[in-house]
């Protein structure tokens, strides 16, 4: 009988439970995949040159994660408009790293390979420092992105100090760009003059990340 | 109706008005159209007309709140002069879950009621254009943002008059537009989970539940919110959202339920910030897929386990040392036929206190509770009365003392006579002390059992006390395997000795347990109560005064340790390396593996599997290796949240292992591991 053994096991096993069973500390974390203010998750992820980029790479200086799909009709309105560009240009005046993070996977709306990406961004004359191709979808998890454009700052410690959207007009009308209050410039000023940053959370919107299903 | 229509109509023809004309706009995807329930209309009166969105299968428009993505549909006016109109109302809304978002929203076709006043000196005989500029963003997996103009022209009369096509279906409509409920109170408490909790009448007929913010920032979205019912209403578990402020002030929006006759019902709520509403969760609802009723064969086969589980029970330690007494009465030259009557009664017993107990979990699931398989361990008194049970038996086998005396109000006292009476508690005895062995036959054919209906419980339930009497039984009715026993002698009283020590052993182990539930000071009782107890015990040989002397000894005892004993301590701070569902979603978003342990402190065949396969070095090696999580979920005291997802995969109790690949469904592991096992499912994966 194939139990017997089990039997005899769970017979001593009564006896001589009295062991607890050790764990590991966590901090507990509920309305996002990282918490505001904790370490940005590392990443190891291929760029359109071919180049592998990690965000230790960027440590000291300050690191802004746009996730993008060209395809998307918000994407469209920040880009459209030359609003998307017009930041990547003074962050990089302001010696602020942009990484663009695309998490489509293959075959869903917005993916793109390194020349496609390279191509698309000449194209909408875009300044990003690098374009990071993230088709398998493990940095987009990692960082909890879960739309298009989702925006992330993260500190020269490596703290992520804002993430949500890009401003606070949740819409893809290209009117909606008059008068909004944008929360990446402006958390990029804080981080600029040594403050807190101010509105550090926000409801992202826009389209849902095209991840592998 | 109709003749007032054909007035309408006739009055404006002579008039030279065309009657009422919709001009529709559609896309590929969605048609939009003005509907108004009055076909004409008369100066200074209010009027309802409708927003129709017909969305193509496949593709969704959203709810005011889209949630984690998404825009809703947004509509500006072109009047006529004095022409008013009220906010868009929105009917309650689908929750469509994608990956990791939630996004609220609408499919198929969409009615939108629009409140219209219009002006007092609207004249007569003109016809009046309401224009509206709509705006809206369609989705499937890819969104499209789609604008548009629609108008309707509505001939003003000196009498209004219902459009026979729409007016009905306007009202009903507005009927389904989510009202605020007077008779209805709502709580939101903080906490991590905060929870909302809402009182309403018939709450048992309540199926499905859902909430839904009117703001974005409220909530986490995606994070499940594990409904639950009680007899006074039902509750959900919230996360929060970007605002991070759940219970600091009102929290309002749409619940929507589905109750057992098939009825949707939608409301709103306005939750103010207060303590849980009582009577409002344990029972989990199913949010989850629900768990089919099962065939007659996968009845008879999980009668079949049940049946073999039961056998199993005989030889757990806690179970075999009474047992064995038991047999031993049969040794040599008990009478044929008083032994058949003793194992008839006493397989009587089992299953007496088999349906009992499975009475009770019927009676508990049917108030609401999240009861599963073990529940009666969840209790701290019961696990401190079995571990005193235990001690006592123990005490007896080594002699302390005997049951000839005043001592027959305790189970083992009567099982320990051996008269009819004996036989029967020796039964119910014997099935207490197997409680706390849940042997994995008897666990999966239980977790089976709870998810049925009441007979198949009751069925399962008596196959396993079968299976559980049946040794006995046999051994009453086998005149060869009594004789298999050795003759009664001296020897009997070392076996007695000897099995008094696993009764020990059991006993600690429910102290262990006693850790867990009331922390120290209860534990520091329970060896107070064991010691008077076996003080009352031991003096009551001695005669009537030193038996009143034990007797009130115990009592005072009693009365000190009750406090520490029924305090059940509040859940540990999730210090350890804790299961939460969020926990898991945020580990596998990194990419790492999540191995789940669904344990419990007085489950010992989670106990045992943790000794023989989770911690051992090379499982331990394995984890490290590839990165996988180890997670907790701790079951020792009720916990709803566990109990839905136990729910989820079909168990009503520990152990349940869970491992998740990175990026894959998750692999369920049998309940009896092995370090081989384990390490093959993680292997698996690796290729």
């Amino acid at each position: 009988m194939i139990f017997s053994r089990r039997n005899l096991m769970l017979g001593a096993g009564a006896v001589a439970v009295a062991t607890g069973v050790g764990g590991f500390a966590f901090v507990r974390n509920a309305s996002a995949a990282v918490e505001t203010g904790a370490a940005a998750p590392a990443f190891s992820v291929q760029d359109a040159n071919g180049q592998t980029r990690t965000l230790s790479e960027f440590a000291g200086r300050t690191v802004v994660l746009e996730w993008t799909n060209n395809g998307c009709p918000y994407v469209r309105k920040h880009y459209d408009s030359s609003n998307m560009q017009t930041l990547q240009r003074e962050a990089a005046a302001a010696g602020v790293v942009w990484l663009t993070v695309i998490s489509s996977a293959e075959g869903e709306q917005g993916y793109l390979d390194g020349a496609g990406a390279l191509a698309r961004a000449r194209q909408e004359n875009a300044a990003p420092t690098a374009i990071l191709l993230d088709p398998s979808g493990t940095m987009g998890r990692a960082y909890g992105a879960r739309t298009t454009p989702h925006m992330y700052v993260i500190n020269g410690e490596g703290r992520l100090v804002y993430q949500g959207a890009i401003d606070d007009q949740p819409s893809a009308r290209p009117s909606s760009l008059e008068g909004a209050n944008n929360y990446v410039r402006a958390a990029l000023a804080d981080v600029a003059a040594g403050r807190p940053v101010q509105t550090a959370q926000t409801t992202p919107y826009g389209c849902s990340v095209k991840y592998r299903a | 109706m109709r003749l007032t229509l054909l007035l309408a109509v006739f009055a404006a023809l002579i008039l030279g008005a065309p009657l009422a004309r919709a001009e529709p706009f559609s896309t590929e995807r969605v048609e939009v159209e003005l509907h108004s329930a009055r076909a004409a209309i008369a100066p200074g009166e209010s009027f309802t007309i409708v927003l129709r969105q017909k969305i193509i299968e496949g593709w969704h428009t959203y709810w005011v709140n889209p949630g984690d993505s998404g825009e809703a549909t947004d509509i500006s006016w072109t009047l006529p002069e004095g022409f008013q109109t009220g906010e868009m109302q929105w009917p309650a809304p689908e929750a469509i879950p994608f990956d990791i978002l939630m996004n609220y929203g609408y499919s198929g076709e969409v009615l939108y009621p629009i409140q219209i006043t219009a002006p007092a000196n609207a004249r007569i005989g003109e016809n009046v254009t309401l224009i509206a500029a709509l705006y809206w963003l369609v989705c499937s997996d890819v969104c499209i943002p789609e604008e548009g103009t629609v108008s309707l022209t509505l001939p003003v009369a000196a009498q209004g008059a219902d459009d026979p096509q729409w007016a009905p279906r306007i009202a009903e409509a507005l009927a389904a537009i989510p009202q605020p409920n007077a008779s209805i109170q709502a709580h939101i408490t903080e906490g991590t989970p905060a929870r909302l909790s809402i009182t309403l009448p018939d709450a048992a007929s309540v199926r499905d539940a859902h909430f839904f913010p009117y703001s974005r920032d409220a909530i986490d979205h995606a994070a499940p919110q594990a409904a639950s019912s009680g007899a006074q209403g039902v509750s959900f578990v919230l996360r929060p959202g970007a605002a991070n402020n759940l219970g600091d002030g009102p929290l309002e929006g749409v619940v929507t339920l589905t109750r057992e006759n098939g009825e949707h019902v939608a409301f709103e709520i306005t939750a103010q910030p207060g303590p849980v509403l009582p009577d409002t969760g344990g029972a989990p609802l199913q949010s989850a897929p629900a768990v089919e009723p099962m065939a007659w064969t996968a009845v008879l086969a999980a009668i079949g386990f049940a049946f073999l589980g039961g056998l199993i029970l005989n030889i757990m330690p806690c179970v075999l040392p009474v047992l064995s007494m038991k047999a031993l009465s049969f040794a040599g030259g008990a009478h044929s036929g008083e032994a058949r009557t003793h194992g008839l009664l006493y397989a009587l017993g089992v299953l007496a206190t088999f349906l009992a107990l499975a009475v009770l979990l019927l009676v508990l699931r049917s108030a609401g509770e999240a009861v599963g398989w073990g529940f009666q361990l969840q209790m701290p008194l019961v696990t401190a009365g079995l571990a005193l049970l235990f001690f006592a038996i123990g005490l007896n086998l080594l002699g302390v003392f005997e049951i000839a005396g005043g001592v027959q109000n305790l189970g083992a006292g009567a099982a320990q006579r051996g008269g009819a009476l004996g036989a029967f508690f020796t039964g119910a005895l014997a099935v207490v002390a197997a409680t706390p062995c849940t042997a994995p036959f008897m666990a999966s054919a239980i977790g089976a059992a709870l998810t049925q209906s009441a007979l198949v419980m009751l069925l399962i339930f008596a196959g396993l006390a079968i299976g559980f009497a049946a040794p006995m039984v046999a051994l009453a009715f086998a005149p060869g395997l009594q004789r298999a026993i050795p003759k009664p002698g001296p020897w009997m009283e070392q076996v007695k000795h000897v099995l008094a020590f696993p009764m020990f052993g059991a006993a600690i182990w429910l102290g262990y347990v006693l850790t867990q539930q009331g922390g120290a000071m209860a534990v520091a009782a329970l060896l107070g109560v064991a010691t008077a107890l076996a003080f009352a015990l031991m003096a009551s040989r001695w005669g009537r005064i030193w038996f009143g002397v034990g007797a009130v000894v115990l009592a005072l005892t009693l009365v000190w340790a009750w406090p520490p004993i029924t305090t059940q301590r509040a859940p540990a701070e999730q210090s350890a390396e804790a299961w939460s569902p969020a926990r898991v979603e945020a580990l596998r978003a990194e990419g790492r593996g999540v191995f789940v342990n669904f344990t419990a402190a007085w489950c010992v065949t989670c106990q045992l599997n943790d000794a023989v396969a989770i911690s051992r070095p090379a499982v331990v090696q394995a984890f490290a290796d590839d990165n996988i999580a180890y997670l907790e979920a701790d079951w020792t005291n009720r916990n709803e949240e566990i109990a839905t997802t136990l729910a989820q995969y079909g168990r009503a109790g520990v152990p349940l292992y869970l491992y998740y690949p990175p990026g894959e469904e998750p692999v369920v592991l049998p309940q009896v591991l092995s370090e081989d096992l384990i390490l093959e499912t993680i292997m698996g994966d690796a290729s």
